[in-house]
């Protein structure tokens, strides 16, 4: 399939989530597309870094970062705190099974006891969860880190 | 401009009623900060200090020499954003002189949290977490094992929520629920790969808003709140996957890892 149509496909799958869990944070009905855009955008932005070959931690920065930026451009337009968009659609991106592989991996060094496969998965699987929820976090703060520096948004 | 001693009292309540009620349905600090110091502001005050922790905001009003200062509790009520817009709005039209202390003081004691309507969220998180067993590479039998496994473990999160059980518990249950669902599809080899269904249905329970509050509130200095947050995220993943495991045993079904 060409790149265009896997985009698609990949922006189509990823605003499904965003909208999910942005009802479980009970975002305002009126809201709840700009989490789709934001959501079909964050994923389908990342898909295409990773696609040219970009490193999961980078391109997440990128894409978050980038979602954080348009997240303020929102939150300036309609007075709205911006976790209130941002959070729910970078939700697609979080690195669940990462987490919980590492748990479960912890979980079972200590009924099965040392073995190195298991190590192999607790670290590499621990770091990526680190870093790619750092790289998330990070690029959402960034418009008030580096622009805003303690003067409210909005 | 000109505060009686009554008025301040009467100012610094309405404030910390908004940092509770932000701090309660799961703002970052840095916005309970900002968002009450700029009510309190907007109503009179000289300045307003205040303190941010985990289970309390206290709270100091500074007006002619006068400082007045209260304590909050702050339980958590769960994340609710439509609270935080709320909050904000009120705050900004207080800056805007277009309320009033009292006005204000009502308002925010109108509040009451929307909550969407529970089976459309139960739809709505199936579906999500079929969508990131697609993204893990399955097919369509996957995305249905994944649909009823994690909308029978987001029903029994509500219920239990809604018996203010500890979210550790209620966490732990759930995921032994969607993992055991999930782990019929393997059972009966539903699709091509149906340990997808087993990694995906549990998504629902990612603590990614804590997750994301706790980085977010040590990149921005309080680090004490962000170390809070994060400990309690990790308890909530630990638990999660104390109940994968727990299911995993008892059905045999041992396909996450390897």
């Amino acid at each position: 399939m060409d790149l265009i149509t896997l985009l698609i496909i990949d922006a189509w799958f990823a605003w499904i989530p965003a909208v999910g869990f942005a009802m479980v944070f009970n975002v305002p009905k009126k809201m709840l597309i700009y989490c789709a855009v934001g959501g079909a955008f964050a994923h389908s932005f990342r898909f295409l870094l990773m696609h040219f070959g970009m490193p999961i931690e980078w391109a997440t920065l990128a894409t978050s970062s980038s979602m954080g930026f348009l997240g303020l451009y929102w939150s300036r337009k309609h007075f709205i705190p911006r976790p209130v968009f941002t959070v729910a659609s970078v939700i697609p991106m979080i690195p669940g099974s990462f987490a919980f592989t590492t748990v479960i991996g912890i979980v079972q060094l200590n009924s099965g006891g040392y073995s190195l496969e298991l190590i192999q998965i607790v670290v590499e699987n621990g770091l990526r969860t680190l870093f790619i929820l750092a790289a998330l976090s990070f690029g959402l703060a960034l418009p008030s880190i580096m622009i805003y520096r303690g003067r409210p948004i909005v | 401009m000109s505060l009686s001693r009554q008025a301040q009292t009467e100012l610094i309540r309405v404030a910390a009623k908004a940092g509770q009620l932000l701090h309660q349905h799961g703002a970052e600090s840095r916005l309970v900060e900002q968002t009450t110091q700029r009510i309190g502001m907007a109503l009179g005050a000289r300045s307003i200090e205040l303190s941010v922790s985990p289970d309390a905001i206290v709270i100091t009003s500074l007006f002619d020499g006068d400082c007045i200062t209260t304590t909050r509790r702050c339980y958590d009520r769960g994340i609710n954003m439509q609270m935080v817009c709320d909050v904000q709005r009120i705050c900004i039209m207080a800056e805007k002189k277009l309320l009033d202390a009292k006005q204000v003081k009502e308002r925010l004691n109108r509040l009451k949290p929307m909550k969407y309507n529970r089976w459309a969220v139960v739809f709505m998180i199936g579906l999500a977490c079929g969508s990131f067993s697609h993204f893990f590479g399955g097919d369509w039998q996957v995305y249905i094992t994944t649909f009823f496994a994690s909308a029978a473990a987001m029903t029994i999160r509500q219920e239990l929520a809604h018996r203010h059980h500890s979210p550790l518990v209620n966490f732990a249950i759930a995921a032994f629920v969607a993992t055991s669902i999930a782990s019929l599809g393997v059972v009966y080899e539903f699709g091509e790969k149906p340990e997808i269904a087993l990694a995906a249905s549990v998504l629902l329970l990612v603590p990614g808003f804590p997750l994301i509050n706790a980085v977010s509130d040590m990149l921005k200095g309080h680090i004490s709140m962000g170390i809070a947050r994060w400990v309690f995220a990790s308890l909530l993943t630990l638990s999660v996957s104390v109940g994968i495991v727990a299911s995993m045993t008892l059905t045999g079904v041992v396909a996450w890892i390897g």
